[in-house]
């Protein structure tokens, strides 16, 4: 120990001191208090997590005065595919979320939930082609004429909407209402051009993850695909089969786009290698020249 | 033609005594190891940062609505654009990691002690703007990675009273990060920060020379009082030129080598998803984390649970280190005789690794 300096050993204590009272504070009961405020000060706002902008149409369903069977909305939501596309309660059913008062005026445009016949125009505000094609449909004609054929909640649920797929034509669904059969011509006429997107999809991500912006590339497959499903809603099976080369030639190009960036990727890995062994190479060159010049 | 230029120069400045003194006879001790080349390799890092720098500047635009298409137009449009942003983005990380081991190598060492004091916090200035270089220059691509990461960091200096708020403040250029703070954050990477760190590093640089290099501590090397100022000339060393460049210029090798390496097969380490998305002030990421290098001053930040004292801690651990030679003036620079001093070297890179690692995945 005489080696030992007194002044360093005594800043050493301190800093032991100074971590040993951080760690033993933090974990103290009474540090929760402080804890609280500071991941409140600190870490909630406006960085720490998913912000969800302040509504009072979440705060009000969520809580304790609301009906038991609408409480569970704001949880369906945060499940569904409008809630990852920042698509909120406000959008479809109007309203003001900032403003509690408010929030359900009609000064505001709040519109509730609409009948079950109006349901199509309720959605059709956003997807417009969509509703074009199901009002020319045998679906929509049904529901136009009798109020009972299939609207979008139907087949899509309300608030737990997930991303559409093909998957939703199935027996179990449309047996409900009528034989399979021609549903299940329709999907086998979807099947190869949504097997293609499907595909397109996980090339994009692809490169996402190799680091690549694919905001074009992601924007071109949107919308083709949002094309594509419009064209479906018309429930017209020799339609489908009639315009789908016209979507595989347009997924084609995009996808030559994708391959394109893929090999760019690739060339772009085999020259930082090739230049790595370059480098490697000098390394060892002047290693050895330095050597020669050990004596 | 150069042996022309090397006479024209001759006769001009005498190139050939400087050669002679600053290279040949220049002498640096016998027993000198591979972590004394590592000053160097972070001058070249440093070098290869302004090369590669100045040609993303070209083709970069400043201004919010298209800082981001221009980063995206380097990488995908420019011809090698992408290779010169994967550089500087890969070599700024690689820099950051060189000069934290030189510093450490250099305190293990004991290369701090008198007469080298100046010599040391000169160094600790240069990773101290090696960290503001790379804070600025994170939020230039003004994607959602760097605009979060940015918002955390200038959030920071709210934890002071009084004048926390104004500080914040003033780094932003308002109360949130915007395109006035990435104009703020552009000036100050490629005017202010250039200009401050060579300023330093001539200081470094002249200081090391002037004093000369400190001989490794674990020899039988009998340590000189110093009383007055004396060149450490290593009469028994071996020449400057070719024997120590050369091996510093090996250990360039190598780091070039490391930095392609990552640039071919680990393209993303640096760059998540998030550094490939626009910057959505509206939209905060989930689990935004800093930079690898400012992990474990996050994490302390985030144990400590009140945020003055944490960001307090953090200025004075700073600052203890910084001024470290003036606090031990024990003339012992062999670390293994002092078993306290090498615990607490050990014990704090071991607590920086594990809040780093801590950091990293809570």
């Amino acid at each position: 120990m005489r080696h030992i300096n007194k002044y360093s050993a005594r800043l050493f204590f301190v800093f032991l001191l100074s971590l040993l009272a951080t760690f033993v504070f933090s974990s103290l009961e009474g540090a929760e208090k402080y804890k609280e405020i500071f991941e409140k000060e600190f870490l909630a706002e406006p960085w720490a997590g998913e912000q969800i902008e302040k509504s009072s149409c979440i705060e009000c369903h969520a809580s304790d005065i609301m009906k038991p069977e609408f409480r569970n909305i704001p949880d369906e939501w945060k499940t569904s595919w409008h809630y990852e596309n920042r698509v909120s309660c406000h959008d479809c059913h109007g309203g003001d979320p900032k403003d509690a008062a408010m929030a359900m005026s009609p000064q505001r445009d709040f519109a509730g939930a609409p009948k079950y016949s109006d349901v199509p125009e309720f959605c059709g505000k956003c997807h417009i082609g969509i509703l074009k094609n199901y009002l020319e449909s045998g679906h929509g004609k049904a529901l136009r004429s009798k109020g009972t054929g299939p609207n979008c909640v139907t087949c899509h649920g309300s608030h737990k909407i997930q991303k559409a797929s093909i998957d939703i034509i199935n027996e179990g669904l449309c047996s409900k209402c009528h034989s399979y059969e021609r549903a299940k011509t329709m999907k086998q006429a979807l099947f190869l051009t949504e097997k293609k997107i499907r595909e397109i999809e996980k090339d994009i991500k692809e490169l996402k993850a190799g680091g690549v912006f694919t905001e074009e590339k992601e924007k071109n497959l949107f919308s083709t695909h949002a094309e594509f499903r419009t064209l479906f809603h018309a429930v017209d099976v020799s339609m489908v089969k009639e315009r789908t080369d016209g979507f595989t030639d347009k997924l084609n190009l995009l996808e030559d786009k994708i391959q394109n960036t893929l090999n760019e990727l690739g060339f772009r890995k085999n020259f930082s290698a090739f230049l790595m062994f370059i480098f490697i190479g000098l390394g060892v060159g002047i290693f050895l020249l330095s050597k020669t010049y050990k004596s | 033609m150069l042996h022309r230029i090397k006479n024209w120069l001759e006769i001009r400045i005498g190139l050939n005594e400087i050669i002679k003194t600053q290279f040949k006879e220049y002498r640096v001790p016998r027993d000198i190891n591979i972590f004394y080349t590592l000053g160097f390799v972070a001058m070249a890092a440093f070098i290869m940062q302004a090369v590669t720098g100045f040609f993303l500047l070209v083709y970069y635009v400043p201004h919010s609505n298209h800082a981001f298409r221009s980063v995206q137009t380097i990488m995908t449009t420019v011809p090698y654009g992408w290779l010169f942003r994967m550089m500087h983005v890969v070599g700024s990380n690689l820099m950051v990691a060189v000069v934290f081991i030189h510093l450490s190598s250099v305190f293990f060492m004991g290369s701090y002690k008198k007469p080298r004091e100046m010599t040391w916090i000169a160094g600790w200035l240069m990773l101290l703007l090696v960290l503001t270089f790379c804070l600025s220059g994170y939020l230039l691509p003004w994607s959602q990675l760097s605009y979060w990461a940015t918002t955390i960091v200038t959030t920071m200096p709210t934890a002071f009273p009084y004048f926390g708020d104004s500080a914040a403040y003033i780094m932003r250029g308002g109360e949130y990060v915007s395109g006035i703070t990435l104009n703020r954050f552009f000036a100050i990477h490629v005017a202010f920060l250039p200009l401050l760190f060579v300023s330093i590093l001539g200081v470094h640089i002249f200081l090391v020379r002037r004093i000369g290099i400190s001989s490794p501590p674990f020899g039988e090397n009998a340590e000189m009082e110093w009383t007055e100022y004396r060149h450490e000339s290593h009469s028994d060393g071996v020449p400057f030129y070719p024997h120590f460049v050369f091996r510093e210029i090996f250990m360039v090798m190598i780091f070039v080598a490391i930095m392609f390496f990552i640039i071919a097969f680990m393209p993303t380490l640096f760059l998540p998803e998030d550094a490939n998305t626009p910057a959505d002030p509206f939209r905060t990421p989930a689990h935004i984390k800093p930079e690898w290098y400012f992990l474990a001053p996050y994490q302390m930040l985030k144990l400590i649970p009140n945020k003055f004292l944490g960001v307090a801690m953090q200025i004075i651990i700073v600052a203890v280190f910084i001024l470290w030679p003036f606090l031990d003036t024990k003339k012992e620079r062999n670390i293994l005789k002092r078993r306290l001093l090498l615990s607490a070297f050990l014990i704090s890179v071991a607590v920086w690794i594990i809040l780093a690692i801590w950091g990293r995945y809570s």
